[in-house]
C-alpha cells in the first residue's frame, strides 16, 4: 500500500532533488483520478522505476503523458505516454534532503 | 531528523530508487567557466597594457601579438555571457527567481557589461564584469544550498572569485 523511494537524477529539479525521499501509494488512484501536476512513480520497461510529473491525461486511452521540469528530462517526449497499470503510486509525502 | 533516519535505513537495508532521469548533461551547471572567462578578459587587458608600455617598434610582431590579445578578450567575454545565459535559461526555475527576484536584472547587467568589455579596453569595466558574475555565482550556489567563499584566483590577475565552500 505504501512504498518508500529515494530519488536519483535531477529531472524534477529544483522541487525534487537527488537524494530526496518520497512516500508513495496507489490508494489515491482508487479514490480520484490523476491531475496535471501530480507526481507519480511508475515502471518503465527500459528505464526501470521512474518518477515524473503528470502533464496531461490522454482522452479515451487511459494513458498518461509525463514530463520532468528539467529541459533535458527523459520523459513522455521520448518514450511516449505511460499506461495506467504501470503506475506504482502517487507521491503522498516528500522528504527533502536538508540543505548543507 | 526524519531524513537522517531514512538515510540510515537506506544505508543499512537499501531503499528502492526512483529515477528522475535526464539525458546529458543533466544537472551539470557551474558558473566557474564564466568566472574564469571573465577573468581572462582582465588578463588580456593587462597583457595589452604591458605590451603598450614596453615601447619599441610598432612592427608586425607587435600588431600580431596585440591582435591576439584582443581576439582572446573578445572570445572570452562572449563565452562568459553564453555560460551565464545557459544557467539562467536552463537551470534557474521560477522558485529560484521568486527567492532571488533581482536575478533577471543581474543577468541583463552581465550581458551589457560583457559587451562593454568587448567594445573597450577598460580594465575597470572588466573587473566589474568579473564581480557581477561573482554575484551571479553566489546566487547560483545558494540555490543549491551550498555555502560559498571568496578567494583570490591562483593565477594572474588574481582577482577574487566566489567558490563553493565544499
Amino acid at each position: 500500500m505504501l512504498r518508500l523511494l529515494k530519488i536519483t537524477g535531477q529531472s524534477l529539479s529544483p522541487e525534487y532533488q537527488e537524494g530526496d525521499f518520497v512516500l508513495i501509494s496507489k490508494i489515491p488512484l482508487f479514490i480520484s483520478t490523476l491531475r496535471p501536476g501530480d507526481i507519480i512513480a511508475f515502471h518503465h520497461s527500459t528505464h526501470g522505476t521512474l518518477i515524473k510529473r503528470v502533464d496531461h491525461l490522454l482522452p479515451k486511452s487511459n494513458q498518461i503523458f509525463v514530463t520532468g521540469t528539467h529541459p533535458s528530462s527523459i520523459d513522455s517526449h521520448q518514450f511516449g505516454a505511460i499506461k495506467q497499470q504501470d503506475i506504482i503510486g502517487k507521491v503522498l509525502w516528500h522528504i527533502q534532503k536538508p540543505a548543507r | 531528523m526524519i531524513y537522517r533516519f531514512l538515510e540510515t535505513i537506506d544505508k543499512t537495508f537499501g531503499i528502492e530508487k526512483a529515477k528522475a532521469h535526464c539525458d546529458i548533461p543533466c544537472g551539470i551547471y557551474d558558473p566557474i567557466t564564466a568566472q574564469i572567462a571573465a577573468l581572462t578578459v582582465v588578463r588580456m587587458i593587462d597583457l595589452m597594457t604591458d605590451l603598450e608600455n614596453k615601447g619599441g617598434d610598432k612592427n608586425k610582431e607587435y600588431f600580431n601579438t596585440f591582435s591576439r590579445y584582443v581576439n582572446i578578450k573578445e572570445e572570452h567575454a562572449e563565452k562568459a555571457k553564453a555560460e551565464i545565459r545557459v544557467i539562467w535559461g536552463d537551470y534557474l526555475k521560477a522558485q529560484h527567481l521568486e527567492k532571488y527576484p533581482d536575478t533577471h536584472n543581474l543577468v541583463h547587467k552581465i550581458m551589457q557589461m560583457g559587451s562593454k568589455a568587448r567594445q573597450t579596453a577598460d580594465r575597470e569595466t572588466a573587473v566589474l564584469f568579473v564581480e557581477a558574475i561573482n554575484e551571479f555565482a553566489q546566487i547560483f550556489w545558494e540555490t543549491k544550498g551550498i555555502a560559498t567563499k571568496r578567494a583570490k584566483a591562483p593565477y594572474a590577475p588574481a582577482l577574487e572569485l566566489v567558490y563553493p565552500a565544499l
